[in-house]
This record gives structure tokens, C-alpha cells and sequence, in this order.
């Protein structure tokens, strides 16, 4: 396998490993399957067009072509886009938790609600702004790296590394953060965090805004690789929604390798001569459906060795 | 004279009520080579003028027949493109039972419902365009492949429950899509078969009459899906997933109680799959071609829509949920892209405020309705009354409640008259004229109910030694001993059955 | 002594299902209350009452003068953890534990309070010499861990935090006597100042050790029984 296979291999998981834990963290600690991970995804994409699109002018008035002006573009394209998805996980709070999270069939009306919103914020997006495609400044550059005789785009790097960065940070605060523990808490035992204290309400609303935020780092990341559409959050809602699943709904770890699992896969079809392009999805599938019928839990479940 | 009539709280006027006569036989029509009955009438005692009334307990095939009778009579007067919406609305309202079937009866989550569709549709318009199969075959070859098909999705459904098996039919649909888009035969054409026979014959295209056949066919369609419905549901394999579903907690329960409701899931599974193949012939003839778009998100989603903003799991759910996004979505076409937006909107403000949907929007209302009048209630009788809010709902005689009120308000009042002075004077003379307080004690302790009431036991005939005792209450059983004290003068023993009750009336 | 809880007319249940009826229960601060009954006899209810985890529930329910409980027909749990902030602990039956976290992530989910959280240290120190067994298991994921470890951890999360009333509810369900005996020795000899309510099926482990015992038959208080009754 040569080394650029692993780099588009590696970009491809980052993205998805972005989508997924996010799906993932939230099933498990709030109960809410989000289908409107999508939209966040195209909502937070389309932030960041507007904002640079009217900062670029200011911030080449202050620094010309220099570097800090990429560096500017960059903070700004990033930050809006983290900012818009957290805000619509402030939405998705409002509508699909605060109303409806201690009446009956929560679950189910709370994917419905989040599937709704993704309609309607896509079709809104399809008609406020119509289908074409928008390009977003190029913030890592187009230039490429050599490295061992393969040619690495910066985009490449930059995507991999960024989201390692979020995943890390993530990761951490769920780790070490006093709210990070009572998100984990109430992910493994929501009846035991509410005798420990945790309020529901308190703590679906970060992790609801961090996941949006999740997304919206995905969808910066992706706008250099590909154009930003009202419809281009579906396919990451659903290789997120299926990553999540294969790695085992609620199990992290479980979501990142199947992220990377599925990452390398889709670039192996992709090279392999007669399959091609057009069967990356077929394979996809056809490898997620084998692994659930064989383990119903995912990869979590192989990683679960606690007692019942 | 007085011609004014009053009615009891919560009895409805306008209902039509039969008046039996209870000489003769009660004859009922049964339909032909069943047991059953057409309609569930219903003997009751009316309490008020002490009559035998007939009602309709199930007045759902009331509502059914009205409502599919209006679009039988309302279409033939509409405009061209109207009847193609109601056409279409019949399409989907068919498809959309087959699915209640599947998601409600036989509770597996499967979203690859348009995907048996459009496989048993291209199955049967590629036989009919490169065979040259005749169009009635078609009705054969697609329930055929709809059965392959829905063996071939059913066979997981087993292993792998709710989400998962739901992304698992997205996948398989989302295959059948690219798999179509790649075929090197149909790239001209996009994907699609064109030109397919059918039973609108060819000069009628588009043509009112043609226009009118269609939807003749398509309404044929649906009473045949919701027929489905109703022998699936009304039959064995329903009742054993009613009863499985009634535990669904504890499946195990089912199993261990010998119901395999896996294996009425799947039949149920199977059956509904060949019916959407037969829709599935039905859609490619109708419309003469047949696209990739049937396997898409948005069609499925829009499907969805319709039976959530209906009602999850009903069929009567399903048929209105299809006539308000038709309506929406092919009826208001002039409002152009917002109107996506605006079925979407109804499915989030119908999933908020609604538990189940529009059509469970009414038993939703009762149960609130009962709840706050519980709780008010309770709250009303909180000096006085005795039921919890939960139990004031339950208790149907409303009378039984209103006399524990007044029960418990009667008491509160004679604690407050027992004094020791009162008890002085029970004692000084047990019999024989009393005060007005202690009479009105005496008075209320002889109206007691029976089940536990003192009485004296002289335990020797022509003895004067007295015993107290407690009546059981029940026939057959005899009295308890309250205590072994003896006493030997009867006034004695009538005090102390009053101290009993007073004790007893001062601990309630 | 003050009145630390006050319980009046208490019913709860689930769905239609009535399983207290019209309890009342005094306790006051520092007390050891035992709560003995068979199973299914409403002492878990009357726990889960106290913290609004049943279904429903009316009457009134009073800790510290202010009113915390009411009639309620939705969103079992919803006010939990707001009562467990007001200084009510909870080891609940069947210990809720975290499965995936390690003894020590576990007791620091039980500092709810600022000055608990900063203290945490000293405090999961403290929870270690109470319950010796736990130290070397630090870092053991708690889903590891016996019925009687898992006890502990549940007891301890529940000390993490001083509060006014203590809940523990059948502290020796499931486990082999002996380590119940050891677990309820724990439990007795705890320098706690609040109060706390024990409900136990098996009466011998409460015998001379609570202040007060009261007998729990069919949703009904029965009453003081005192420690005559129970030799």
C-alpha cells in the first residue's frame, strides 16, 4: 500500500470520526439519534462562506497577502463555522429535547423532530440559496509536500491534522473535565447520574452544542476538499450515522476505529482497479451489514468487557 | 309539558342509540365464510330510563366508509391534474398501510419499504419491456419478486433489532439505487424504463377517461392494502403479535409462554413485502415508466413524513398522513421548494405536541383531560376527600366518590363532638335518651358497614356473660373474637363496643 | 431535636398502580432510621418516592421546613438531581453504578458541590479508609468489580458529599452474609451528621444498631417496632 493511499485514507476517517463520536456521545448521553447532523454539517459550511466572504476584504485591508491574512482567514473560517454548528445544537436543543424529554416515546419523536429539521433546513438552504456549490478560501494553500516519494496535498495534512487536534480536545474534556465525567456518567447510567446529582437538562445542552460544533469543524475541514452545498451534509449524516453504528452506538473508541476501519476500506475500493469509485458506497454497506449481522453491538461490543 | 331533556355528564345526544325489543332474538349478519360479525353493536343498560340500548362500539368502519365513499364521489369532479394528486395520494396511502403493517403490527423498523416497491416495479417493467410479458402478468411477477425480496431483507431482521435493522434497509436501498444508476443498458434513459404496458390503454394517456381509470385502479390498490391490513390484523398472526407486544419488554416472556412471535413477525414481514410488489407492478404501470428516484432518500423520507404526521402504527394514521402531504406536496405545487419546508414543519410541530400522530391526537386529549380532572379533583377534595388523582380516574361510579367526600367530612365533623364528657354519659346509660351530640355518634355507627362491625356474643344462653365480636362481612364466615375479655352486665358490654368504635372512628 | 424530615400523607405508585398509601414518617436530624419489611411491601417506593423517581405521588413531603414534594404524573427522575443537590444522598437499590469508570472517576461523580469537587482528593482518601478493600482497586473499571465492591462504590458516592439524609436502600441485597455483615458494619460505623434512612428486608443486620426500626406492610407505615419486637 503506497503512502497516499493512507493519507486520502486517514482524511477520509478524520471526517468521519468527527460525525460519528459526535452521533455516538450523543445517543448515548442525551438519547436523541440526530438526524439533523446533516444540516448542522451544510449550515455551518455555508456560516463559514458568509462570514469570510465579508471578512476577506477586512482582513486584507489590514494585512495585505501576508501570511498572518491566510492565518486570519483561517481563524475565521473555522471559528464561525464551530460557532454556527454550536448554535444549531442550541437549536436542536430548544425543539427536539427541552419539549419533549420526560414524555413518552422520547426517543422516536426526538429522531423524527431531528429529521424533520434536517428537511426543512435543507430545503431552506436549497431555496434561499440554491443548489450551486460554493467554494470556501483555501486556507492550508494549494501547495504539496513530498514525503517519501508521494506528494501529500496540504489540504490532506491540514484536514488530518485539525481534526486529530478537535478529536484530541474532545476526547480530553471528556476525559478529564468535571462536566466531561458527568456526561460520561450519565452515558453509562442516566438513573445513577441523576442520584449523583446530574441534572439531564443541564448537561444535554453542552453536549448538544458540542456536538454541533463537531460537525461544523467536519464541514470546515471538508470545504477544502469539497465544494460546500445545501445537499452536502447528507452523505456525512449518513457514513456518520453508519460509522456510529458500526463502532456500536455510545462506545467512542468503538466509533474512531470503525471511522478509520471504514476510512481505509473506502480508499482500498477506490484503488482496486475493477472495482472503482462507484462501488465505494456498495462496499461500504455491504461491509457494515456484514459486521452488524455477525455482531449485533458493533465494535463496542467487542471492546466491552464490563460485567452486566 | 316539559319537554326539556337531561342528559348524564358525558353521555352524548347526538348519538344514535338502537332500541332493542327484548322479546325477540337478537339476530346478527355474519360475513359470509367467517365467524365474524360486520359491525360490533353493542347491548347496554342505560341506567336512566332503565331501557336496553344498542350502540356501536367500533365506529371506525363508520369513519372508514365515509371517508373513502366522499373520495370516491368527489374525484370524477375535479380538475385533470386533482385527480392525478388523489391518484397519487391512493398510491401512497397503499403503500404507507403496507408499511403500518410491517413497522406497526410486526414492530420491525424497516425503511426499505419503497425499496420492494421500485425492485418489484423494475423487475416487472423490465420483463414486460424486454420479454415482452403481457401487463397482467406483471400483477404476478410483482408480488413474486416483492416475496424474493422481502425473504432476502427479512432474514437479518432476526439478529439485529430497531436502529440497527433501520440503517440496514437504508443501505439496501441506498445499493438498489446505485446498482440501477450502473446498469449499462438503462445510462441512456438515466437509470429509468420507459414505455411499460399497462391497464390504461395507450390512447387514454393522460386523457381524462385514462385519467379516471388510473385512479379507479389506484383506489382498487388501496382497498386492497387496507383489506391486507385488516386479515393480517384481524387474523391469528396479528392477535399472537398483539399478545407479543402487549410484554414487548420481555420478549422472552412471549417465547416462554409459546408464542413465536419471530416467526409471525417475518410471515407478517413476508406477506406485506408481496403486496408492495404487487404495488410496486402497479406504480410502473400506472405511471408507463418507472425511475431510480423510488429508491431515494427523499421519497422515503417524504413517505415517512406522512405516516408520522398521521400516527406510527395505524393504518387510518397512514391514510391521512398520505392525504395531507399529497395534498401539500403535489397539491400546492405553484408554492414551489417551500413546500418541503412546510411538510417538515407539520412533522416537527405534530411530533411535539402529539404522542402518536394526528389520529392518536384524541386519546391523547382523554388522558390529559382525565388527568387534570384527577388532579383537580383531588386537589378539591384535599380537606375532605379520599382519592388520589390516579384513583379518582379510575373509579367509574362518580357517586362512590362524592360519598367518600362525604364520608370523610361526616367523620371529621363527630371527632370533634367525642369528648370525655360524651363518653361519661355513653357510659352512665348506654340505652335511653341521649344529648344531641352523642345521637348523632350513635347514629353514624349504626349505619357502619357490616364487615367488621362489634356486636355483642352472650356466650351462655339465659348467662350473663357478654363477649365482643366482629362480623366478617362475609357470608359463610363466622365472627371473630375482638378480644377475651368477659363481661358480665350488658350495659357494660354495650360501652365497651362504643369505646370500640369510637377508637375506630378516631383512628380513621 | 429538630425535625429534619417531615412525610404526611405520602401515596405514590407507578402507571395505575398504587403502591404507598398515605405514609407518614418523622425523621429527625442525626437520626438512624431502619425501615423493615417483606419484599414488595413499598420500602424501595417510599425511597424513590422521597426522591421523586416513582411515577406519581401526593401528600406532602418536608425537608428542613421546605416543601419538596407535590402531585405529579410526568417525568419520573426529573427532579432527582435537583433534591440530591438540596442534601439528600441516594444509594439506591441495585447500586446505579457507571460501569465504564474506575473506582475513582466514580466516587468524583459523587462531588456535586464546589467545595466537594475541590476537596475531592482528601474526601475519596477518607471513602478509602472506610471501605479498606476499595484502595487497591483505584483504577479497576467499576463494571469489574464483585456485587459487594460495587456496594461499596455505591455507598461511598453517596458519602462523597456530606448531606442532611442519607437513603440507603437493601445495602445487603445480593451479597453473601458476610460481606453484607462487613458492608452494614461500615455503613453503622460512618461519622456522618445527617440523618439516614435504612431499608433493610433482613431485620437481625439492624437489630440494637438504629435509633428507631419501623415496620413496612403492604404501603403502610406499621408503626415503631421498636427493638423489642425484633429480638
Amino acid at each position: 500500500m503506497d503512502l497516499g493511499l493512507v493519507v486520502y485514507a486517514m482524511n477520509l476517517a478524520a471526517i468521519y470520526a468527527l460525525m460519528a463520536v459526535g452521533i455516538s456521545i450523543l445517543w448515548s448521553s442525551v438519547g436523541v439519534i440526530n438526524m439533523a447532523h446533516g444540516a448542522t454539517f451544510a449550515v455551518s459550511g455555508y456560516a463559514a462562506w458568509i462570514f469570510t466572504g465579508a471578512m476577506k476584504p477586512v482582513i486584507a485591508g489590514a494585512f495585505g497577502t501576508s501570511a498572518m491574512a491566510t492565518l486570519a482567514l483561517a481563524g475565521a473560517l473555522v471559528a464561525s463555522a464551530l460557532i454556527a454548528g454550536a448554535l444549531c445544537g442550541l437549536v436542536i436543543y430548544l425543539l427536539a429535547f427541552l419539549p419533549i424529554h420526560d414524555k413518552p416515546n422520547f426517543q422516536v419523536r426526538a429522531l423524527i423532530i431531528t429529521l424533520g429539521l434536517n428537511i426543512a433546513t435543507v430545503q431552506t438552504l436549497l431555496w434561499y440559496f440554491g443548489p450551486r456549490n460554493q467554494g470556501l478560501p483555501k486556507i492550508f494553500g494549494f501547495g504539496r509536500w513530498e514525503v517519501l516519494g508521494t506528494r501529500i496535498r496540504y489540504d490532506q495534512a491540514g484536514t488530518i491534522i485539525g481534526a486529530t487536534l478537535i478529536m484530541a480536545l474532545t476526547l480530553a474534556w471528556l476525559r478529564y473535565s468535571r462536566k466531561g465525567l458527568e456526561v460520561r456518567a450519565m452515558m453509562q447510567n442516566a438513573e445513577g447520574a441523576a442520584y449523583s446529582g446530574i441534572s439531564r437538562q443541564a448537561t444535554a445542552l453542552p453536549v448538544l452544542m458540542l456536538t454541533g460544533a463537531l460537525a461544523g469543524m467536519a464541514a470546515a475541514l471538508l470545504s477544502q476538499t469539497i465544494f460546500v452545498s445545501p445537499t452536502s451534509g447528507t452523505i456525512p449524516l449518513v457514513k456518520g450515522l453508519t460509522i456510529a453504528l458500526l463502532g456500536g452506538l455510545g462506545s467512542v473508541s468503538g466509533a474512531l476505529i470503525a471511522a478509520l476501519l471504514v476510512g481505509f476500506l473506502e480508499a482500498i475500493i477506490g484503488a482496486v482497479p475493477f472495482l472503482g469509485q462507484r462501488y465505494v458506497l456498495f462496499g461500504t454497506f455491504i461491509f457494515i451489514i456484514a459486521v452488524l449481522v455477525i455482531r449485533p453491538r458493533g465494535i463496542g461490543g467487542l471492546l466491552d468487557d464490563t460485567r452486566e | 309539558m316539559n319537554d326539556k331533556v337531561f342528559h348524564k355528564v358525558g353521555r352524548r345526544p347526538w348519538e344514535w342509540r338502537g332500541k332493542p325489543d327484548g322479546d325477540t332474538e337478537r339476530r346478527r349478519r355474519r360475513v359470509p365464510g367467517t365467524k365474524r360479525h360486520w359491525l360490533k353493536w353493542r347491548d347496554v343498560h342505560n341506567d336512566k330510563s332503565l331501557t336496553r340500548e344498542r350502540v356501536l362500539a367500533d365506529k371506525m368502519p363508520l369513519w372508514w366508509t365515509l371517508g373513502l365513499g366522499a373520495v370516491v364521489l368527489v374525484t370524477p369532479f375535479l380538475s385533470n391534474t386533482m385527480i392525478g394528486v388523489v391518484t397519487i395520494f391512493c398510491i401512497y396511502a397503499a403503500i404507507n398501510v403496507l408499511w403500518t403493517l410491517i413497522v406497526g403490527t410486526a414492530g420491525i423498523f424497516s425503511l426499505a419499504t419503497l425499496a420492494v416497491v421500485g425492485a418489484a416495479g423494475y423487475v416487472a417493467a423490465a420483463c414486460n419491456v424486454y420479454l415482452g410479458v403481457p401487463w397482467p402478468l406483471m400483477f404476478l411477477i410483482g408480488p413474486l419478486t416483492g416475496l424474493v425480496f422481502g425473504a432476502i431483507l427479512a432474514a437479518p431482521s432476526t439478529r439485529l433489532d430497531g436502529l440497527y435493522y433501520a440503517l440496514l434497509t437504508m443501505g439496501v436501498a441506498e445499493i438498489c439505487r446505485v446498482f440501477i444508476l450502473q446498469l449499462r443498458a438503462l445510462t441512456a434513459s438515466g437509470g429509468a424504463i420507459t414505455n411499460v404496458d399497462g391497464f390504461i390503454p395507450e390512447d387514454w394517456f393522460l386523457q381524462r377517461p385514462g385519467l379516471l381509470l388510473g385512479f379507479a385502479g389506484a383506489f382498487v390498490l388501496l382497498l386492497g392494502a387496507l383489506l391486507v391490513w385488516r386479515l393480517v390484523n384481524s387474523e391469528r398472526l396479528g392477535m399472537l403479535l398483539r399478545v407479543a407486544r402487549a410484554s414487548r419488554e420481555d420478549e422472552a416472556f412471549a417465547e416462554a409462554v409459546g408464542i413465536d412471535f419471530r416467526r409471525a413477525r417475518l410471515m407478517v414481514f413476508l406477506i406485506s413485502s408481496a403486496a408492495l410488489g404487487a404495488v410496486g407492478a402497479f406504480y410502473a404501470m400506472y405511471f408507463g415508466s418507472i425511475s431510480p428516484q423510488i429508491f431515494s432518500l427523499d421519497t422515503m423520507l417524504l413517505l415517512f413524513a406522512m405516516m408520522v404526521i398521521g400516527g406510527l402504527g395505524r393504518a387510518e394514521g397512514a391514510v391521512l398522513g398520505a392525504a395531507i402531504v399529497t395534498f401539500i406536496d403535489k397539491g400546492l405545487i405553484e408554492l414551489g421548494p417551500p413546500r418541503i419546508i412546510l411538510v417538515a414543519l407539520c412533522m416537527i410541530g405534530v411530533t411535539i405536541f402529539a404522542r402518536e400522530g394526528l389520529t392518536g391526537a384524541r386519546a391523547q386529549f382523554r388522558d390529559f383531560r382525565n388527568r387534570k380532572s384527577g388532579e383537580a379533583r383531588a386537589r378539591r377534595t384535599e380537606k375532605g376527600g379520599e382519592a388520589m388523582p390516579e384513583e379518582a380516574t379510575e373509579v367509574h361510579d362518580k357517586q362512590e366518590l362524592y360519598y367518600r367526600r362525604f364520608n370523610k367530612r361526616l367523620r371529621d365533623r363527630l371527632k370533634q363532638l367525642i369528648t370525655p364528657d360524651l363518653i361519661a354519659e355513653h357510659k352512665k346509660d348506654p340505652l335511653g335518651h341521649h344529648s344531641d351530640g352523642l345521637a348523632r355518634v350513635l347514629n353514624y355507627f349504626r349505619r357502619g358497614e357490616m364487615a367488621d362491625k362489634y356486636v355483642i356474643h352472650r356466650m351462655k344462653p339465659a348467662e350473663e356473660r357478654f363477649r365482643i365480636m366482629a362480623i366478617s362481612g362475609e357470608r359463610g364466615r363466622p365472627p371473630r373474637v375482638v378480644d377475651d375479655r368477659e363481661y358480665t352486665d350488658i350495659k357494660e358490654a354495650y360501652h365497651a363496643v362504643f369505646l370500640l368504635r369510637v377508637n375506630d372512628l378516631m383512628e380513621s | 431535636m429538630p425535625e429534619l424530615l417531615e412525610v404526611q400523607q405520602l401515596s405514590a405508585g407507578y402507571g395505575p398502580l398504587r403502591v404507598l398509601h398515605e405514609v407518614d414518617l418523622t425523621v429527625r436530624a442525626g437520626e438512624r432510621l431502619g425501615l423493615v419489611g417483606l419484599n414488595g411491601h413499598g420500602k424501595t417506593t417510599l425511597m424513590r418516592a422521597l426522591t421523586h423517581m416513582t411515577s406519581w405521588q401526593q401528600g406532602s413531603i418536608k425537608l428542613d421546613g421546605a416543601e419538596i414534594g407535590g402531585t405529579r404524573s410526568l417525568g419520573a427522575g426529573r427532579r432527582t438531581s435537583g433534591l440530591v443537590r438540596r442534601g439528600i444522598g441516594v444509594a439506591p437499590q441495585g447500586d446505579a453504578i457507571f460501569p465504564g469508570l474506575s473506582v475513582r472517576k466514580h466516587l468524583e461523580c459523587g462531588a456535586h458541590t464546589k467545595t466537594a469537587w475541590r476537596t475531592r482528593q482528601e474526601r475519596i482518601e477518607r471513602i478509602f479508609d472506610i471501605f479498606p478493600p476499595l484502595r487497591p482497586l483505584e483504577h479497576a473499571l467499576v463494571g469489574k468489580l464483585s456485587g459487594g465492591e460495587r456496594r461499596m462504590v455505591s455507598i461511598g458516592r453517596m458519602l462523597m458529599v456530606e448531606a442532611r439524609l442519607y437513603l440507603v436502600d437493601e445495602p445487603s441485597l445480593g451479597l453473601a452474609p458476610k460481606i453484607s455483615e462487613r458492608v452494614m458494619t461500615a455503613l453503622w460505623d460512618l461519622p456522618v451528621e445527617g440523618a439516614m434512612i435504612i431499608a433493610e428486608q433482613n431485620v437481625a443486620l439492624l437489630t440494637g444498631r438504629c435509633d428507631r426500626v419501623i415496620g413496612m406492610h403492604a404501603g403502610r407505615m406499621r408503626g415503631d417496632v421498636g427493638h423489642v419486637g425484633l429480638g
